[in-house]
């Protein structure tokens, strides 16, 4: 018998009896629905920290005063040990190093315009800050390195401390207060959104290191150093680099632990991905049983229907089905079964994943992936549950099942 | 163009019980005769139709089918004789509930190694027995001779030269009863080879050799008509 005959005669079959159809489908709709929704969490989750890595920079590490801190998290006692040679040094001694941006940063630091007040996370840095984090000045002028060499009083501030302190004023060249230290406004940064950790980018205030350290914080230690790599791909080697020289530069002995940590984009990924990790290996058990269960309703459903339809075996036998004929009948009307089940399941599940990311913070991509799933799943669990009663169908004796 | 010899068939009931269907049936059927074999209800009629049409194997005895031996045919081969030399008309006319009546006919064509259009030949055989305003119809929304003409339809689409009609119209009325005897008229006049069982003596006169069965033997075979 031809395939495409085949495959009509399946269908055919299929259509005669649309509830039975439709009960043997449903196990799998649902099965495969959860599935797609779990699959298009994961990926949305996955989209997320891809896009978190993207603004903290594939070719980036940072390094963070003091032994098991992480950048972006506040610290309760301040490290010291980090000095602005320390990044000198990087730049000037590890190989692969493209720029550093050495800054001290504080967070919650008040500001004060001619009208109003905010709150502002102050880095002082230098004028490199703005090549190594991406974010240059788009109105007025970064730092300098004049402004760092005259301990000038400017500060290039991001969009969130345009709007609260000037409101859509033109804010360059305007006076500011840093903690009641009088500051000219130099430039805005550009726009950068929310940071892997959850912070305003643009809430940002930058102004030069010497400045800050001298003028405001009057300290002699940096809290970070962020590192641009040229070669995004020696980063194991070239953080390898950086810790050698950083314990050597801090006078570490072997066995005593780094006082600084370097953190990388690989690593914001992990911590991202580990939660999700955990909550889809529970959905996908989950969805692993609604399939099998699926399976074992259509396995049955079809083993019911071949002792109904035992005349109708006969028949085909007597009209001249070999018994590979009845096989391929009854495994194709089970596959096809689960795979239009599959494909409705499929969409049910992206409608339901737009539905949930109206109710939840749940980020849902509609992608091509859970399609390729769905039809991996369905098609298999389709041949274990047709194979079964298929064999029975084809083994029966035309005599006998024409008699029936 | 069928011989058989020495054919017996022994079912084991109850896994103990011999029950001795055929006790050694030898017959010749010629190319084109339009035989009536009748025996009273039982009596090993279903059993012989089943071995002609290659559906059931004999217990002992050869069967020659165009001069090839049945017995050691494999199953797909088999099938494949049925496909393509037997037409089979059953007395509940066997039809796909379901299914429409052209469906029912295409049936034998899906199995059938050769190809071609089936929807457009079905409709054919259908117009053949006058159904041609009727290829839609499920069979419950036909009459049951309508029916047996539709199974007849079926049996002739693969244009087997045998056609086995196991008591076609056991479950017919009078009128429906002629018609589909003037259809197997008909048939035999195309040249086709018609073997009819029932236990009916006014259908089992229409035919021109008139076997009669007995305990699982032949007890007379003659000329009629």
């Amino acid at each position: 018998m031809k395939t495409e005959r085949a495959i009509k005669e399946s269908l055919r079959g299929l259509g005669r009896n649309k509830t039975r159809t439709f009960l043997m489908m449903l196990g799998i709709i649902i099965g495969i629905a959860t599935l797609t929704i779990i699959v298009s969490a994961i990926l949305g989750a996955k989209s997320n920290v891809m896009e978190k890595v993207g603004k903290f920079g594939f070719d980036q590490v940072a390094i963070a005063a003091g032994a098991g801190k992480l950048v972006g998290v506040p610290q309760d006692v301040p490290a010291v040990t980090l000095k602005p040679e320390d990044g000198e040094a990087i730049l000037a001694e590890v190989k692969n190093v493209k720029g550093v941006a050495p800054s001290f940063q504080a967070r919650s630091l008040p500001l004060k315009s001619a009208t109003s007040n905010t709150d502002s996370t102050v880095v002082s840095s230098t004028p490199s800050w703005a090549d190594v984090w991406d974010t240059p000045a788009v109105e007025g002028e970064f730092i300098t390195d004049e402004d760092l060499a005259s301990l000038a009083r400017v500060a290039v501030i991001g969009k969130t401390v345009v709007k609260e302190l000037f409101g859509s004023e033109d804010p360059v060249g305007k006076q500011i207060y840093i903690r009641g230290v009088p500051f000219v406004v130099k430039g805005v940064l550009q726009a950068k959104g929310i940071s892997p950790s959850g912070l305003d980018m643009d809430g940002r205030t930058v102004i030069p290191l010497t400045t800050g350290l001298k003028r405001v914080f009057n300290k002699d230690y940096i809290t970070q150093i962020k590192v641009k790599l040229r070669d995004p791909a020696k980063m194991a080697a070239t953080v390898q680099d950086i810790k050698h020289l950083l314990r050597e530069r801090h006078n570490l002995q072997a066995g005593v632990e780094d006082d600084f940590t370097i953190t990388t984009p690989t690593q914001v990924t992990e911590v991202a991905t580990q939660v999700s990790t955990a909550l889809s290996l529970f959905l996908i058990v989950i969805s692993a049983i609604s399939l099998i269960v699926g399976g074992i309703v259509v396995g049955n459903i079809m083993l019911i229907s071949v002792g109904e339809r035992k005349q109708e075996i006969g028949l085909r036998r007597a009209l001249g089905a070999r018994k590979s004929d009845i096989l391929t009948q009854f495994l194709f009307e089970s596959m096809a079964v689960t795979l239009f089940g599959g494909l409705v399941g499929v969409l049910f599940g992206l409608g339901g994943g737009k539905i949930l990311t109206l109710f939840t913070k749940l980020a849902m991509v509609v992608s091509w992936e859970p399609f390729v799933l769905a039809f991996v799943f369905s098609g298999v669990v389709g041949i274990l549950a047709g194979i079964s009663p298929a064999r029975r169908a084809a083994s029966l004796d035309p005599v006998e099942a024409l008699r029936s | 163009m069928i011989e058989l010899r020495d054919i017996t068939k022994t079912y084991h009931k109850n896994g103990e019980m011999e029950v001795r269907v055929l006790q050694g049936v030898s017959l010749d059927i010629q190319k084109g005769e339009f035989v009536a074999i009748m025996a009273p209800s039982g009596m090993g009629k279903t059993t012989l139709m089943n071995i002609l049409g290659c559906l059931d194997r004999p217990t002992g005895g050869t069967y020659r089918l165009d001069g090839v031996e049945v017995e050691k045919l494999d199953d797909d081969q088999l099938s494949l004789i049925r496909n393509e030399k037997i037409g089979f008309v059953f007395q509940t006319f066997n039809l796909l509930p379901r299914a429409s009546a052209l469906e029912n006919v295409e049936l034998p064509m899906i199995y059938s190694p050769r190809s071609g259009d089936l929807s457009k030949k079905a409709m054919e055989a259908l117009k053949a027995v006058g159904l041609g305003d009727r290829i839609h119809y499920k069979p419950s929304e036909l009459s049951g001779g309508q029916q047996q003409r539709v199974a007849i339809a079926r049996a002739l689409i693969n244009n087997p030269s045998i056609i086995l009609a196991d008591e076609p119209t056991g479950n017919l009325d009078t009128a429906s009863s002629e018609e589909i005897m003037a259809i197997f008229k008909n048939l035999h006049q195309e040249d086709r080879t018609l073997i009819l069982v029932t236990h009916e003596a006014d259908i089992a006169q229409r035919a021109k050799r008139l076997i009669q069965m007995k305990d699982g033997k032949v007890v007379q075979d003659k000329k009629i008509g």
